[in-house]
């Protein structure tokens, strides 16, 4: 047993939660990659014995924050009078992407960050409360009503058809 | 009606209530169709989100992900190489024409996924209801759906509990397969298997539905051959 054969094992379920997360495929593998290279360097810190896949999960989920505020950041100081769609993206990406994106994942991305990761590791990966909380970093409570209200908005973004 | 709230409905869907708060709330449910109704779409949420996503993680992993763990493990001292990546391409060979057929499926049937709502209610389909009628746990190498106990419920009539893209547990009703639960399921990472937190919620299912024990090989054999009846 080595610590990236364990990876390398879980790895499909890391990249379902990362495109989950993400805009498209391509992000969501960026997100994957970016998320392995930074457990490689970091394995000192994983303790044996806990969990490894919540131990990835935290570390996605933390980069991928980290990335989205960048990407915030980055569309205030950029942002022009044609920003609107195309907030911080690439206009011919977005627009490559979007075909190939099902109702599923538009309605998730329209998902505050905040409810998108409670969904993501609830009703995606399959973690019970305590779990998702844990890797959140939030109280049971906090994380029930962000999924009552992620799950609210995706019934409407989906509509009956869900 | 006002006595559960939305918390409390998904908190059923999502396998969080003890047994008691369960019934609780399954006896509301039934005397309220509004309630009912919400309830079932919320089953269904989950299922569409859980079928959708699951397509993903069967896809074989990109070779500079792979890559990138390779290159590392061949650092690492106690680093054994080359015959596991033959193993894990083949897996990705199984997976891509998984997500084929599963691929077909949504093309013919309209509905992605091994599940479907027929009526307002889950139901299992290609792959998966092919796996609940034929598949005997005694004989699964290399299967995608992995086949667990299959027993009689309370009141009478068998399920049987599965795992592979989505994990869960399904009942037999008329011709087809009604499923009861619907998670993530844990492969294609079987080679390492820690306890899930899905696995610990297909057994609480069992648990809550099983009279008696699950069959053995020969019971179960029996029971394939009989139609499941």
């Amino acid at each position: 047993m080595s610590f990236e054969r364990d990876l390398l094992a879980i790895l499909p379920r890391l990249r379902r939660f990362a495109v989950s997360l993400s805009r498209d495929r391509a992000d969501g593998d960026d997100l994957c990659q970016a998320t392995v290279e930074r457990a490689l360097k970091a394995r000192d810190q994983w303790q044996p014995g806990t969990r490894l896949d919540s131990w990835m999960y935290r570390i996605m989920r933390n980069l991928w924050i980290d990335e989205a505020r960048a990407r915030q950041r980055a569309a205030k100081t950029f942002a022009s009078e044609e920003a609107g769609e195309n907030v911080g993206h690439a206009g011919d990406r977005d627009v490559e992407a979007h075909m190939a994106l099902s109702d599923v994942d538009r309605a998730m991305q329209a998902l505050p960050d905040e409810q998108r990761e409670a969904i993501a590791l609830v009703l995606v990966e399959g973690l019970s409360y305590r779990e998702a909380a844990e890797i959140l970093g939030v109280p049971m409570g906090t994380l029930t009503s962000r999924l009552v209200r992620g799950r609210g908005a995706l019934l409407e973004l989906m509509g009956e058809a869900a | 009606m006002s006595q559960i709230d939305e918390a409390m409905l998904i908190a059923l869907v999502d396998g969080e209530l003890d047994e008691v708060n369960r019934r609780r709330v399954e006896r509301v449910v039934a005397d309220d169709p509004a309630l009912a109704e919400r309830l079932e779409m919320h089953r269904s949420l989950r299922a569409r989100l859980t079928g959708h996503y699951a397509l993903v993680a069967e896809e074989p992993v990109p070779d500079r992900l792979r890559a990138l763990l390779e290159e590392s493990e061949t650092v690492v001292p106690i680093a054994r190489p080359a015959p596991r990546w033959r193993n894990w391409a083949m897996g990705g060979a199984i997976a891509a024409s998984l997500v084929l057929g599963l691929g077909i499926g949504r093309m013919s049937g309209g509905d992605a996924g091994p599940i479907g709502m027929r009526n307002g209610v889950m139901v299992a389909q290609g792959p998966l209801a092919k796996a609940l009628d034929t598949q005997l746990a005694s004989a699964q190498q290399g299967a995608a759906i992995r086949i667990g106990l299959s027993f009689q419920r309370k009141g009478g009539g068998w399920c049987r509990s599965f795992d592979g893209a989505v994990a869960g547990v399904a009942c037999r009703h008329g011709e087809g397969w009604q499923v009861q639960q619907a998670l993530p399921g844990m492969w294609p990472g079987t080679e390492y298997r820690q306890a899930s937190s899905a696995d610990a919620r297909v057994m609480a299912t069992v648990d809550a539905l099983i009279e008696g024990a699950p069959a053995d090989a020969a019971g179960e054999k029996a029971a394939q051959a009989g139609g499941w009846r």
